[in-house]
């Protein structure tokens, strides 16, 4: 038996009337076009995009609706499914996460003291593990000076010992970084 | 606006030019032939100095080196025109260019010849400021300044100062006015003179091989500690480090083209402000210098565009922005494209491809500010439309945003 589909949209319509047809190619949207949630509260096309959302929805669900089930028929009332709870969106880069306030003073004197006792092996990574905190907070909290000096110096002497090709496609790398704020 | 009559601004038509018109001495030799102009004999005949050109009298004395009397010419020989350091005014209406000119740019007849010759002077070709571009081209700058910059803030509400002050300078700083007079088609004479065609631009070159003067060298700058409150409330419309030298302080120095054909174009919008008023000045700036396209997206530079999205979205109270991943292509290859979105809550607030994820994140955050910062409203009326207007039922009031997001 035959999957009951709605036909496709047609991209010539049938009335004689002139119509519009918009099929722009996919394309990086433009920055000024401002999104719904930037407009200011006094701005009239909120309720432009309103309406236009609305219209989208309303037609998206019209097509949706097999023959069978169209207006008129005795199974046209609530006989569809509501549309899928949002879990449209696409996946995060990095799961969002709560942050948390747990730390006190002590925690944050003993974090201190640690670190500077022996910061190679309080190291932040463990320090964040032990704590339940970020380790960019740990960095932030405690300081220690002969460490990072130790750390840049190595650094120093392995970008030394690169050769001109490493080196210049490294300063480029640097230099893309630079255009992605730009360019956008 | 009440305009201003010529008689009271456009000195050169009423003051007798010094050294004596060649036209006195022809005169009194040959009485028989009639002049061409009984104005332009009564004014080279004329010895009343105007109460005010006092000082002009004793400047033009110590230029010429005679200690208290002014040199007598002998009355046979006519001053050849080379002696002048520009165009006597009544040739003004003999330059086929200025005629040109004026209907290129769609000026009205009533606007004289006199005052576009007169704009074409620099500083520099004719130390006279009553001959000279300099105070016309003060005024026009700091017209086209108030019009451009408030355009500016009335239509892009949200804009941060530097960019504005990139904007600005885009549409009318140095580079763009020389653009401007060159694309109006204004052509530079070799050497200033009398005897140049009135409508050729005249300045003192610098002689080839030589370096910038000092004048437009060394300048000093306002001051060691700038914020941007200071600049704006203190320096020029372009937030400058530096103070310009004042049009009038060039007068002896040599100058490069771009200097001499922006003041070519501020001091035609001051002329044309005094002769024929600011509604014509609006539609004037509104076709020439409006017009042109300036894609202001390109003006921003962001360092931290994440971070700053996350404050902003702070400081508004929307939910804070996540990166999300809406497609991909070629992770393992060398090429890969990552589409990616950064959303607030439901809300997709802008998008970024980029050949890793760190990239695509960072053009999506800086999208996604540039959207904010780059908001327009649907009516837009400036200030300076309401100027002189009786009926104030268009006015619509500008929108105040609280500023550009702080770190």
């Amino acid at each position: 038996k035959l999957l009951a589909l709605p036909e496709a949209p047609s991209y010539t319509s049938d009335s004689s009337t002139p119509t519009l047809i918009f099929n722009p190619p996919s394309s990086a949207p433009s920055v000024y076009h401002t999104p719904l949630k930037f407009l200011p509260k006094e701005d009239k096309r909120r309720q432009l995009y309103a309406a236009a959302q609305q219209h989208a929805n309303t037609a998206a669900h019209r097509r949706q609706m097999s023959p069978i089930a169209a207006p008129g028929t005795p199974l046209s009332s609530p006989s569809f499914l509501p549309p899928r709870p949002t879990s449209a969106l696409p996946a995060p880069i990095s799961e969002p996460y709560e942050k948390t306030y747990h730390l006190s003073e002590e925690d944050v004197a003993e974090i201190r003291r640690l670190r500077a006792s022996d910061p190679d092996t309080w190291t932040r990574v463990k320090l964040a593990e032990k704590f339940g905190c970020s380790q960019f907070f740990v960095g932030m909290v405690s300081k220690a000076p002969e460490k990072a000096a130790a750390v840049s110096k190595e650094h120093e002497d392995a970008r030394r010992k690169w050769g001109p090709r490493r080196k210049i496609a490294r300063e480029d790398r640097e230099r893309r970084k630079v255009l992605w704020g730009r360019d956008a | 606006m009440q305009r201003i009559s010529i008689s009271r601004c456009a000195s050169q038509l009423r003051a007798p030019r010094r050294p004596a018109c060649p036209c006195a001495a022809a005169n009194s030799v040959r009485r028989s032939t009639t002049p061409h102009s009984h104005r332009i004999q009564a004014r080279c005949q004329s010895t009343v100095a105007i109460p005010d050109e006092g000082g002009l009298h004793l400047e033009i004395a110590a230029n010429s080196g005679a200690a208290a009397t002014r040199k007598s010419r002998p009355s046979s020989q006519p001053l050849p025109l080379e002696k002048l350091p520009s165009p006597h005014p009544s040739a003004a209406e003999r330059s086929t260019k200025l005629h040109a000119l004026r209907s290129r740019l769609s000026l009205p007849p009533r606007f004289p010849l006199q005052a576009l010759a007169r704009t074409l002077v620099h500083a520099s070709a004719d130390p006279n400021p009553a001959f000279n571009n300099a105070s016309l081209s003060i005024l026009g700058r700091h017209l086209l300044g108030y019009y451009t910059s408030e355009w500016l803030l009335c239509n892009y509400p949200r804009l941060p100062m530097p960019v504005v002050f990139a904007a600005v300078e885009a549409y009318i700083g140095p580079k763009a006015l020389a653009t401007i007079a060159s694309e109006w088609g204004i052509e530079a004479a070799a050497e200033p003179g009398g005897e140049v065609d009135s409508g050729l631009l005249q300045f003192k070159r610098i002689a080839s091989g030589d370096g910038l003067p000092e004048a437009l060298r060394r300048q000093a700058p306002w001051k060691w500690n700038v914020t941007t409150t200071h600049k704006i409330m203190r320096t020029d419309e372009f937030g400058s480090t530096n103070a310009p030298p004042s049009p009038h302080a060039l007068q002896k120095t040599p100058v490069p083209m771009e200097e001499a054909a922006q003041s070519f174009v501020r001091a035609l919008i001051g002329a044309l402000h005094v002769h024929l008023g600011s509604p014509l000045v609006k539609r004037f700036f509104r076709d020439h210098f409006l017009s042109r396209h300036l894609d202001i997206s390109t003006l921003f530079d962001f360092r931290t565009p994440t971070r700053d999205l996350s404050r902003l979205c702070a400081r508004e109270g929307f939910e804070a922005p996540v990166a999300r991943l809406i497609s991909e292509t070629g992770r393992l290859s060398r090429h890969p494209v990552f589409v990616v979105g950064v959303y607030s809550g439901k809300d997709k607030l802008g998008e970024g491809a980029g050949s890793s994820l760190d990239e695509a994140r960072t053009r999506a955050a800086a999208a996604a500010l540039k959207a904010w910062y780059l908001y327009k409203p649907v009516e837009v009326t400036v200030p300076s439309s309401m100027e002189g207007e009786l009926d104030t039922s268009k006015w619509r009031p500008n929108f105040v945003d609280c500023g550009e997001v702080i770190v």
